[in-house]
């Protein structure tokens, strides 16, 4: 018994002088999702949000349940049989790697049988417009349905691996940025992201793709996608050098200097699954990099 | 094949720093506000000092819980971090690497995947509900669950925008600072975990929101505090019904009940409701709040540490978990105290 993708959308802001709001731009994707995916959305057991950088930096309620209210799944008890509303939602933050660990929660969640159908969603925005240095990433959303398959068919093995020598290489937080004049203190966000990043991400993906490969059974040759994430910029680049299998891996056409974050792989899943490559594929890899430096894979089985 | 889970070990961390409710509330020039000790049960919170943050709590409440602990850092196979608040260098919000990643090379537990989750004060319990999955899956055996919340910096803000006693923030003034953290462990015995069930009700999401600061470090808290508990209140009903029927047991068989502190006028009327619905009562109600007040995520697991230090769980007592938080989540989770009690010297 697998986990598979019933529907993937992303979303960019309408115009590039409008929302800038994480949430909204989050849950619209999400409606869209559900919309495509042609299925009830109280059906949803499960709603986890990996977005990392959100609107105005809330805190608390999570990001996941102002997402659950907007698309109107389960917000209530069901009063008629009395029984919990079915939905249950959290926020998850496991920088680039995040949205491949929420995947991994459904697909437990769905062995175990506690959900049917869960959904991720991502988004990324400055959190204040104009509040930041050297925030390179792009404001993007999107979402992901997944249901549990009867066959061997959907996610079959998920793998991260850690080298946490490296905690430095991305870093982000927001400083209060002290000035002698009241009026211009503010909180920044500050990213710092070192030149050596996407080399040591190119590097560690590698060798763990090789790791996840022996301990699967798998053969590079057998692989016919590879989703990664779209940044930081240049690592797919340099992995593609090193594995040298370069029409396996999928790249987002950039378009401007900003990348996509943690919605990456659901963009390069998405320009896959609306060419119909991805139902056209037998064996996928999901690489996922983060910072920490942290790399997830996971494999997908097509039964065509 | 399905594994049991259960929780190994608890570890906590609370400043050193108090502020009495009594000096806090004398800030605020409302006569009405005089009584919110009384009312609240909290006489004094603990608060961070320079050099203490989120981040100090939680490595500090995971070094304890290792204290306790069987495991060593590098036998850990997973580890979520699950505060609301992640301050590292005073009041400076972090976001990457995950606080969970910084907290493993910080201990050295070099074996262990890690992430971070945020879900209001349902964090650790939202943990809790996660690592149980992983481990009955047989796909790790032990996780650490921790939280570090260094909370108090919303009542600053609280205290410069409180004008009367209705105010939005006044709840922001119950808040205080502590750490947590809970390794949970395979199990090969039916004691431990018997159950965990959790629904987030979004139509009352609205009810209490924080975020950051613009202009001023931290940030603040805003919560229609009568309502959010009213709605709690009747609404988690079919949840604790679901999760007793679901462990076989009665609501008289509840050894104790823990429920999320937030004030004990809340606490008491919230018992009282759940006794004339059930037409029983549990053993005892545990109310843990006048030395430390509401500390967000981590106040289950600080009461546990606590009444485990004080020897005042049994082998066998059915314990209920019940969290309410921002969202509006609702959770539950039921286990039976078995030796964990040995470890903190209670040998009955």
């Amino acid at each position: 018994m697998g986990t598979k993708i019933e529907m993937v959308s992303v979303a960019e802001p309408w115009f590039n002088f409008l929302p800038r709001n994480s949430i909204e731009l989050t849950a619209r994707v999400a409606r869209k999702c559900i919309n495509e995916a042609r299925i009830n959305v109280n059906d949803l057991g499960l709603l986890i949000n990996t977005g990392i950088y959100r609107y105005k930096n809330f805190g608390e309620p999570a990001i996941a349940a102002l997402i659950q209210k907007k698309i109107g799944a389960n917000t209530n008890n069901d009063t008629e049989s009395n029984r919990p509303g079915k939905t249950f939602s959290f926020d998850l933050n496991n920088g680039g790697c995040g949205w491949l660990t929420g995947i991994q929660i459904l697909q437990e969640l769905m062995i175990s049988k506690k959900i049917n159908y869960g959904m991720v969603v991502t988004g990324d925005a400055e959190p204040f417009y104009g509040l930041s240095e050297n925030f390179n990433f792009k404001t993007a959303a999107a979402a992901i349905i997944l249901s549990r398959s009867k066959d061997s068919e959907g996610f079959t093995q998920f793998k991260t691996y850690s080298y946490p020598d490296h905690p430095e290489e991305l870093t982000s937080s927001i400083n209060y940025n002290y000035q002698r004049q009241k009026s211009k203190r503010k909180n920044i966000l500050y990213v710092r992201q070192k030149d050596t990043y996407p080399d040591l991400c190119a590097m560690y993906a590698c060798e763990s793709l090789n790791s996840f490969m022996d301990e699967s059974g798998l053969k590079i040759k057998d692989i016919d996608l590879i989703i990664p994430s779209q940044s930081p910029d240049g690592w797919i680049r340099k992995v593609k050098k090193i594995i040298g299998s370069n029409d396996k891996f999928i790249e987002y056409q950039k378009n401007g200097k900003k990348m996509l974050h943690t919605a990456g792989p659901a963009f390069a899943l998405k320009q896959v699954w609306s060419d119909n490559r991805f139902k056209s594929s037998k064996h996928i890899i999901f690489l996922t990099v983060g910072s920490g430096i942290n790399v997830s894979v996971a494999h997908y089985f097509n039964q065509n | 094949m399905d594994w049991k889970c259960q929780i190994e070990s608890i570890g906590a961390k609370l400043p050193e720093k108090k502020i009495s409710t009594i000096e806090l509330v004398a800030k605020l020039n409302i006569p009405c506000i005089k009584k919110f000790g009384l009312l609240t049960g909290i006489k004094e919170r603990k608060v961070c000092s320079a050099g203490e943050d989120s981040f100090s709590l939680a490595t500090d409440a995971v070094n304890d819980c290792l204290s306790f602990s069987k495991y060593r850092a590098e036998d850990i196979d997973m580890i979520i971090n699950c505060s609301i608040t992640k301050y590292k260098g005073g009041l400076s919000h972090h976001f990457e690497p995950t606080f969970a990643a910084l907290i493993k090379n910080a201990i050295g537990a070099k074996n262990a995947v890690t992430f971070d989750i945020s879900n209001a004060c349902a964090g650790m319990m939202t943990g809790v509900y996660l690592a149980e999955n992983f481990i009955r899956q047989g796909m790790i055996k032990t996780c650490l669950i921790v939280s570090g919340e260094y909370i108090s910096s919303i009542s600053d803000h609280a205290l410069r925008n409180i004008r009367t006693s209705l105010s939005k923030e006044l709840s922001s003034l119950t808040l205080g600072d502590c750490g947590a953290a809970a390794i949970l462990e395979r199990s090969e015995n039916n004691n431990g975990l018997i159950v965990s069930g959790f629904t987030t009700l979004s139509k009352y999401s609205g009810l209490c929101t924080a975020r950051q600061n613009r202009k001023t470090p931290g940030g603040f808290m805003k919560a229609k505090a009568k309502k959010i508990h009213q709605a709690a209140i009747s609404e988690s009903i079919p949840i604790v019904h679901n999760a007793l029927k679901k462990s076989g047991l009665s609501f008289n068989q509840i050894s104790w009940l823990i429920p999320h502190q937030t004030s004990r006028s809340s606490i008491v009327s919230g018992a009282n409701f759940y006794v004339e619905h059930f037409g029983q009562k549990p053993k005892q109600v545990l109310i843990n709040l006048k030395d430390t007040g509401n500390t967000a995520s981590t106040t289950h697991f600080l009461a546990l540490y606590k009444y485990l230090n004080e020897k005042r769980f049994r082998d066998g007592d059915n314990i209920m978990l019940l969290c309410f938080a921002s969202g509006l989540i609702i959770g539950v989770v039921i286990f039976k105290m078995n030796e964990i009690v040995c470890r903190y010297g209670n040998k009955n």
